[in-house]
């Protein structure tokens, strides 16, 4: 316990630290107003246009949601599917990444790079791939039928499968790092004290293992309810909140209830959110030695081997066939209907879409160095300096990976479509607040990729940097900087493919003047123009490997030896 | 150079709120626009090159545009809101959104053409009908529905698509058709059957279910007849398109000046040009039909006078909406 008295002392101390440096205070205090403005203040006009009925405060919006099954059945529908996804998703990311981390399975660069290929895709495109393949009219449907008899791709089964295909590879990029972390000695070591290789699995592996299962899925949970394209595309009559939610506003110009079912979703990923953050992840077995781990066991038994491999293979094969699917449809003259191929869908899509194309390459272009300068300073204050609020700054800027997409498009128009205290322009319709809306919610990536290169370089280097007489400035930019640009880079990359791929939230705020690859290709989708959809769902993955290569090469050319950095988790 | 790096932060940091400042100052219509992208692009181009007056467009769907210009009331942003079913346009009068004008025409706009006090105008016109999968209907033996009661047959089980009456303009139509025709309390009880018998999903905008049926998702859709000649017919899929014979719903599609937008002047140019000769022959690509009777109508397309059609009230339908909607999803739980 510290003592009041010493407390009240270090806060002077800090206090008088921060005064000695006043840009550091300012650009503090410039940070604090930027996600007042439009992190928290976004959210706060979600919950007070909730409860406010004809401008007066109200709780018949919450009233109503508890007693119409209309709207509980969705909330009830989002559960079950996050809980399913979680669950499938989970065993996937586990099974892959045990795969590669424990068995001598060949080729696992290969794997490795297959399993997170979905993570830089638009997450609708395995929607999109499913009805290609598995509608009623899909490619294998006849197939499928023979063998399962009649069945519908759209509904609880659809989604929790293309789902678990778009969001496993999230827990397995969790569970690789986790389980790379454990030595591999302690498994053999109870090996060589004489227990079985089940005995092994079971009362060493998974225990070792829980937090990163929990947490993996936890963060599937969070993505599966609060994912937008998905359910648009393929949900049929299973309602589910993110979409009802928009439908609400956009379909009933109903703002009030709108923000209510959102409010609806934002609990259940927020209480996962805490409970990853601050319960599982504090729960870590996971030890760092310093010695190189990630060695596999020797002379595993087939009936391990066998169905870690069937996983990698078969999830493999799916990965192919899916992708592989949209891009044979893109070339089908009237998908469904006539398959003659032809290159008349390119031709169209770069007619009505080219506009489309450079909106989403300028905005995502200009946010995206934004949002790494940004998170990499948050980062920089939160680990380095001494502040008072930098807990409130550290959670306030995580915040936004919990909220869904939903919640933060209702929450930017309603935020910005006046002018306010906080704020005095109007930004609805205008390039700015979709830019702005991308570095806000981009930014725990790029934080997050600051923080993890910052923990890689001993402070004690920029102390001794600071007591030969630099000051902060001197010493971030000299000695800091450098060092973690590598991480920086990887930060960009994915906030980039971020940008790029949004969709949940993006859709409430883009304007005729400014508009997005991947609300161009849901319009496509929704008239079921599904040639149209797949070319262009390909051009958009093309530009994200193009800018991704770009950003390699020049991470190359920065840092020698530079290590990626683990974006989730 | 020393306060290089926190000066660039910050520098990077503002830039958002001084590029916000940023307004342009060159005359340029801003329009809401309800048609898909591709057409609206096509009657837009051919505006722009007429008159030389820029145009900036954003597409969103009726509901969207009602949404978006309340939320604007007090600082609307663009001038004209451009097609839409008429009874979103009505909606919005009724909220005091619309600024009254009455366009220049060489004809005479009828009374169900227009607002009685002209805050909104039709400009082309489309009847609900059904488009049916041909391939399908052959393989269960059934004609393609001509009356209502049709979609009840068994043979179309689980096999009709539509779009939810609250997010679509068409389906809403359909709807109020019912309600006008059998009261409604009868027409929810006819739609509780239909929805458990017949219903394969609801789409979220009014065309969704004709490439459904084309595709042989369903073997029903129901939307406006314009849309299923230009987006089913004559795409090339196998669709027939029937009306049911009791009499059936239709759509003005609705053009208005936005109350306070930032350039009525020429956004009433706009108005008055999309119902000149020009301007509404190009709705023959689109197979909409056209109020200005010299127009000329598309290959294939229906005038409302071919098909059996009930007096249908559009006033009526559109200040009940909220009332009717409600009374559904109480009914129907969706």
């Amino acid at each position: 316990m510290i003592k009041p008295g010493r407390k009240r002392q270090e806060i002077i101390g800090n206090l008088r630290l921060i005064c000695k440096e006043p840009l550091l205070l300012v650009s503090i205090l410039a940070i604090f107003y930027f996600l007042l403005t439009f992190v928290v203040s976004p959210i706060y006009m979600v919950i007070k246009t909730s409860l406010i009925v004809d401008k007066q405060f109200d709780l018949s919006n919450y009233l109503a949601i508890f007693s119409k099954r209309y709207y509980f059945q969705p909330f009830l529908n989002s559960m079950i599917l996050g809980i399913c996804t979680a669950s499938t998703g989970t065993l996937l990311g586990f099974a892959f990444a045990y795969a590669i981390t424990r068995t001598p399975i060949p080729f696992k660069r290969f794997f490795r790079l297959t399993a997170t290929f979905p993570i830089i895709s638009p997450p609708f495109v395995v929607a999109l791939a499913a009805i290609l393949l598995f509608g009623r009219s899909g490619s294998l449907t006849p197939i499928v039928k023979i063998i399962i008899g009649e069945y519908s791709i759209y509904g609880l089964g659809g989604l929790v499968l293309v789902e678990t295909i778009a969001y496993g590879p999230i827990a397995f990029l969790v569970l690789y790092g986790v389980l790379q972390a454990i030595d591999p000695a302690l498994e053999e070591a109870a090996m060589d004290l004489g227990a079985s290789r089940a005995k092994v699995f079971s009362t060493v592996t998974v225990p070792l293992a829980i937090p990163g299962i929990a947490s993996a899925w936890l963060l599937v949970f969070i993505e599966s309810m609060a994912d937008f394209g998905n359910p648009m595309i393929i949900s049929g009559d299973f309602r589910v909140l993110s979409v009802q939610a928009f439908l609400q506003i956009t379909g009933m110009y109903d703002l009030s209830r709108g923000s209510t079912l959102a409010i609806l979703l934002l609990t259940p990923t927020v209480t996962a959110f805490f409970l990853q953050k601050y319960w599982v992840a504090r729960k870590s077995y996971v030890t760092v030695t310093g010695r190189p781990t990630g060695a596999t066991i020797k002379g595993l038994e087939w009936y391990v081997k066998l169905p870690a491999y069937a996983t990698c293979l078969l999830f493999t094969a799916i990965i192919f066939l899916f992708y592989g699917m949209v891009i044979y449809g893109s070339f089908q003259k009237l998908w469904g209907v006539d398959a003659t191929l032809t290159l008349k869908n390119y031709v169209e899509m770069f007619q009505v879409g080219k506009d489309y194309i450079f909106d989403s390459l300028t905005l995502s272009t200009l946010a995206t160095p934004i949002t790494g300068i940004v998170g990499m300073f948050v980062a920089f204050l939160v680990i380095r300096k001494k502040f008072i609020g930098r807990g409130l700054m550290e959670f306030v800027s995580m915040l936004t990976f919990a909220v869904p997409g939903t919640v933060v498009g209702i929450g930017y128009i309603l935020a910005f479509n006046q002018r306010s205290v906080l704020f005095p322009f109007v930004l609805t319709g205008t390039a700015w607040i979709i830019t702005t809306l991308l570095i806000f919610r981009n930014m725990p990536v790029g934080i997050r990729s600051g923080i993890a290169a910052l923990q890689q370089i001993d402070p004690s280097i920029e102390e001794a940097s600071t007591d030969l007489g630099a000051d902060s400035n001197k010493t971030f930019r000299k000695i800091t900087l450098p060092m973690i640009a590598p991480a920086f880079f990887s930060g960009l990359a994915f906030s980039f493919v971020k940008a790029m791929t949004a969709i949940s939230a993006i859709i409430f705020v883009v304007s005729g003047r400014w508009n997005l690859i991947t609300v161009a290709i849901l319009g496509f989708v929704d008239n079921s123009q599904y040639a149209q959809a797949a070319a262009m769902s390909l051009l958009l993955i093309s530009i994200v490997l193009v800018a991704l290569g770009i950003i390699q090469v020049m991470v190359g050319r920065i840092g020698k030896g530079a290590r990626t950095v683990s974006i989730v988790g | 150079m020393k306060r290089a790096i926190f000066t660039s932060l910050l520098v990077a940091v503002f830039v958002l709120s001084v590029f916000a400042t940023g307004q342009t100052a060159k005359k340029v219509l801003h329009i809401y626009d309800a048609f898909d992208t591709a057409e609206a692009k096509y009657y837009i181009d051919a505006f722009e090159k007429e008159t030389g007056i820029d145009v900036e467009f954003v597409r969103m769907s009726s509901g969207e545009v009602l949404a978006r210009v309340e939320a604007e009331a007090a600082n609307p942003q663009a001038s004209v809101w451009h097609a839409g079913s008429n009874t979103s346009h009505i909606n919005a009068a009724s909220k005091g959104l619309l600024a009254p004008y009455k366009p220049k025409t060489d004809f005479k706009l009828t009374g169900k053409l227009r607002a009685e006090d002209w805050a909104w105008t039709g400009f082309y016109s489309g009847a609900i009908g059904f488009v049916s999968n041909t391939n399908l209907l052959k393989e269960k033996g059934v004609k393609a529905p001509s009356s209502w009661d049709d979609l009840l047959n068994p043979a179309f089980a689980k096999n009709v698509a539509m779009a939810y009456p609250y997010t679509s303009g068409t389906a809403y139509t359909t709807y109020a058709t019912l309600i006008q025709m059998l009261g409604l309390e009868k027409a929810l009880d006819w739609w509780e059957k239909f929805d458990k018998q017949s219903i394969f999903q609801y789409t979220k905008s009014g065309t969704g279910c004709i490439p459904m049926a084309g595709l042989g998702e369903v073997t029903v859709g129901i939307a406006f007849s314009h849309d299923i000649l230009a987006k089913g017919v004559n795409k090339g899929y196998p669709v027939v398109m029937t009306f049911p014979e009791e009499g059936t719903g239709y759509e003005i599609g609705g053009l208005s000046l936005i109350k306070g937008g930032p350039e009525p002047e020429l956004g009433k140019k706009f108005i008055d040009w999309c119902y000149t000769v020009r301007a509404q022959n190009l709705f023959q690509k689109y197979n909409r039909l056209p109020v200005n009777p010299k127009a000329t109508v598309g290959k294939g397309s229906l005038t409302l006078d071919q098909v059996k059609l009930i007096d249908y009230n559009h006033i009526w339908a559109g200040t009940n909406k909220k009332k009717f909607i409600k009374a559904w999803r109480d009914r129907i739980g969706k």
